[in-house]
């Protein structure tokens, strides 16, 4: 008979186990999907997980979508690690975006060295100026964040596709809702010709190093430890709460708001109606499947880059619907947080002779 | 029909704490029974075990010379043991009816019409089709107790019933279990409150640290002698030398006022004393009557007037906990696994939650890392936490090393006040004692101790002054000298 015990404490390398077990359940389970659907189960994991990312092309692909799901889930980490829930990660990406899109439409045509930081600036600042709405509302009026940071991903998307439509949209563009192509000095690099793949990797990584060095170095960095850890005693240690809501939001919202600018700058330069395929909400799981931990998200965010890649070829291979992509994604999330029951519960085997 | 309950060498042991040490009792119905005891004192352990929520480690229940296994709350349902929490168990937002459905084990075209006869048997009137939240707290415990007559129990627990009660209420509630008594249900009430025992029962047990202390009727007791058995006969074996105090005041507290938005607190109101070096001010009290509130009012934790709160010769109503550690105050929180250390944190780091500015734990906002080993080394050598492995987490640490880490942590600042509450609960004789010997100390070196406490002996022993703490509000401050244990029951239970 197999019993449920509780752990004594949280096992460390269950810890770092179970992201690799609940992507060995999705696939079993996508497997299993797939297999209903009437296609062989192996060759279209094949199809999902391994054809996208064979050639040169389809490893940039794979680092350009992974760059946001990075960049954003590093930034989100700040917020979960203190116990703050921002889920519009995706409004504050979209806001940069506005923002930072703004700043190269006026420098329209123009060249210049420090176009480039400017803009890149620019979409930090929109992004934080986002996130600043959720952390004043819940440090002064006592809102839940979760609400309002998630709503205002929606309003974030109306002014967008206001502007597109109207005001920003392109001149010359037959009614498209695009705006004009910024100048090449408001864009990001392309690292290699005819690849896509551009300088905002060197952006996350950046984010990456920088969040390792706060979490693991800084007084910040144990500030929110502990409040992740138990909010009544940061408040019994003294520690500033309200201060540090706003700032772990602001981060977020810096890193989100990078990241949109990556979106516009990078391959497209120009702003149009669908900024992200929802990178702000899958770098949700991006974080928590990199466990919070800088190095575990670059990890994640390979592994859920795949499956945007993934449901492309599926769709293209096996006329299936790109949406597949979120049935895995949203599997992955399923499974991690199912597993992480093996974190505090262990099974023990026992003989018949006992009584329970 | 009589029903007999017997509880047998009943033992429950939590990590560094006997919950129930031995409990044996015996049951008849007719009578209504109390069970006497500060909080820690195990009742409520002991009736989880009878209401299934807790598996005892050693013993047996017998009802009716059945020996009953009670491994989960429905078992103690099915073997007509029926229980009223003092927190209620309902859904808000379902009606009353729809809440007595789910657990009823009976189809819902009958029950009604029962319900409905219960109702008129025992004098209640509710409206079944509202929903739970448009209840006040009596209707609601109402509900619960209705819920458990739908099952015909042979025995009723009631966990506390009259904390969230009215007067009203609570002499209808009275009159129902009078009631229910009659009709030969065994009622268990379980209390700390001496008044309701004198008016309501007729036999009391007393419980104090997990064990049975007496067993009588009540008509041989009396306010007095009930308090004494509760909080038990004051030892006095380390009673510190009682030297001159000083007239030099450290801390001063004046027209201290606390409205809490949360029902589940205590609003503090008109906090008046004050503190001198050297001297240790113990502040008893029934756990609930607002320590948590005050103490946190003292720490920092909750911000009140400027002027409310003077130290040295400084006001500091409004610093928070960190601040005031730069004035020389320390905080020994009652809470030490979710307030006053982390347990999943390693020694060091949990020694670096005491920031004070001297300490250098961070520079620049950057962690000095050896800095904080080091002094977490000097910390665990210094009050002797039985570990030489600072990287340790601390839920690897027993209750009494881990207070003694938290105190050292406190202490190794040479604050001049130090303000703890409950520091030895549930902890064993010998970190017992190496703690009351340390506060000892504190006081020799003329430094000052609030202590608040809900350990009686613990006051008496190392207190220059007492005072009781009841629904928030402080008694006049007494000398420990003139005050006995009896006394402090009567105040502690809101008499004069």
């Amino acid at each position: 008979m197999i019993k449920i015990v509780k752990r004594d404490e949280p096992s460390r390398a269950i810890f770092f186990l179970t992201p690799v077990l609940a992507i060995f359940l999705t696939l079993v389970a996508g497997g299993l999907i797939f297999y209903i659907l009437g296609f062989k189960p192996f060759e279209a994991l094949k199809f999902f997980f391994i054809v996208p990312i064979a050639d040169k092309y389809g490893f940039s692909e794979l680092l350009l979508k992974a760059t946001p799901l990075c960049l954003i889930a590093i930034g989100l980490s700040f917020c979960f690690k203190s116990n703050n829930w921002n889920i519009g990660a995706e409004g504050q990406l979209t806001f940069g975006a506005i923002v930072s899109g703004g700043v190269a439409l006026l420098f329209y045509e123009q060249e210049g060295f420090y176009i480039l930081p400017i803009v890149i600036l620019a979409g930090a600042i929109g992004g934080m100026l986002y996130a600043s709405i959720p952390a004043i509302l819940k440090t002064y009026f006592n809102t839940n964040e979760i609400l309002v940071s998630l709503m205002l991903v929606y309003v974030s998307k109306l002014i967008l596709d206001y502007l597109v439509v109207g005001p920003w949209s392109n001149p010359e563009g037959f009614n498209f809702p695009e705006t004009r192509q910024f100048s090449d000095s408001a864009r990001l690099p392309l690292l290699f010709e005819g690849l896509r793949i551009h300088g905002g990797i060197f952006l996350a990584l950046a984010a990456v190093v920088m969040s390792w060095f706060i979490f693991y170095k800084t007084y910040l960095g144990f500030q929110m430890k502990v409040s992740g850890f138990s909010l009544k005693t940061a408040k019994y240690a003294g520690y500033k709460g309200k201060k540090m809501i706003i700032l772990v939001f602001l981060i977020s919202g810096a890193c989100a708001g990078l990241a949109g600018v990556g979106e516009i700058t990078g391959p497209i330069g120009q702003l149009h109606r669908e900024v992200s395929p929802d990178y702000g909400f899958t770098a949700i799981i991006v974080a928590f499947l990199g466990r919070l931990h800088p190095v575990g998200i670059i990890f994640a965010s390979l592994v859920v880059a795949i499956t945007y890649l993934g449901a492309e070829t599926a769709q293209i291979f096996m006329q299936i619907p790109k949406y597949t992509g979120q049935v895995f994604q949203g599997m992955i999330l399923f499974f991690l947080l199912a597993s992480d029951y093996l974190l505090f519960f262990k099974f023990k085997f026992i003989g018949s002779k006992n009584d329970y | 029909m009589n029903t007999n309950l017997k509880i047998s060498n009943v033992t429950k042991i939590y990590p560094g704490c006997v919950a129930n040490d031995n409990v044996s009792l015996e049951f008849n119905s007719g009578k209504i029974y109390a069970l006497l005891g500060e909080n820690g004192a195990g009742k409520s352990t002991l009736v989880k075990i009878l209401s299934g929520v807790i598996i005892p480690d050693e013993g047996k229940i017998y009802l009716n010379e059945n020996n009953l296994k009670l491994n989960s709350p429905l078992d103690a349902k099915k073997n007509d043991i029926g229980m009223v929490f003092q927190h209620f168990n309902l859904f808000e937002t379902l009606s009353v009816f729809e809440n007595l459905i789910i657990d009823s084990g009976e189809q819902k075209e009958g029950l009604r019409e029962k319900i409905d006869s219960i109702m008129r048997k025992y004098n209640f009137s509710i409206d079944l089709d509202i929903p739970v939240l448009n209840l006040s707290a009596g209707q609601k415990q109402k509900v619960e107790i209705i819920r458990c007559l739908i099952r015909s129990p042979k025995v009723l627990i009631m966990d506390e019933p009259t904390s969230v009660l009215t007067e009203q209420e609570t002499s209808e509630l009275f009159l129902s279990l009078k009631k229910f008594s009659e009709e030969g249900i065994l009622i268990i009430y379980i209390t700390h409150k001496l008044k309701e025992v004198m008016e309501l029962c007729d036999e009391v047990a007393v419980m104090r640290r997990g064990k049975l202390v007496s067993v009588s009727e009540i008509k041989n007791e009396n306010i007095e002698s009930l308090a004494n058995k509760m909080v038990g006969q004051n030892l006095k074996t380390i009673k510190k030398k009682k030297e001159k105090n000083s007239s030099d005041k450290l801390i001063n507290i004046t027209n201290l006022n606390f409205i809490s938005e949360d029902p589940f607190e205590t609003n503090l109101s008109d906090i008046n004393f004050s503190v001198n070096r050297g001297e240790c001010l113990g502040i008893a009290g029934i756990s609930g009557n607002g320590q948590s509130e005050l103490f946190q009012v003292l720490s920092g934790e909750i911000i009140s007037d400027k002027n409310s709160i003077e130290f040295d010769k400084n006001y500091i109503g409004d610093l928070n906990p960190q601040e005031r550690r730069e004035y020389l105050m320390a905080f020994s929180p009652e809470d030490r696994l979710e307030q006053a250390a982390i347990p999943q944190m390693a020694i060091f780091e949990n020694v670096a939650l005491n920031n004070y500015k001297s300490s250098n734990f961070f520079n620049n906002g950057l962690i000095n890392e050896n800095k904080i080993k080091e002094h977490s080394k000097k910390i665990i050598s210094d009050f002797n936490v039985n570990t030489d492995n600072i990287e340790l987490k601390s839920q690897f640490l027993s209750g009494g090393n881990l207070q003694k880490l938290i105190i050292g942590r406190e202490l190794i600042t040479s604050p001049d006040l130090l303000i703890c509450f409950n520091p030895t609960w549930g902890l064993d004789v010998g970190a017992i004692n190496y703690i009351h010997e340390t506060l000892i100390k504190i006081n020799e070196q003329n430094k000052s101790i609030i202590l608040i406490s809900t350990d009686t002996d613990e006051l008496l022993k190392l207190s220059d002054k007492i005072s009781v703490i009841h629904k928030g509000k402080l008694s006049k401050i007494m000398d420990a000298d003139e005050v006995t244990s009896e006394k402090l029951g009567i105040l502690m239970g809101g008499g004069n």
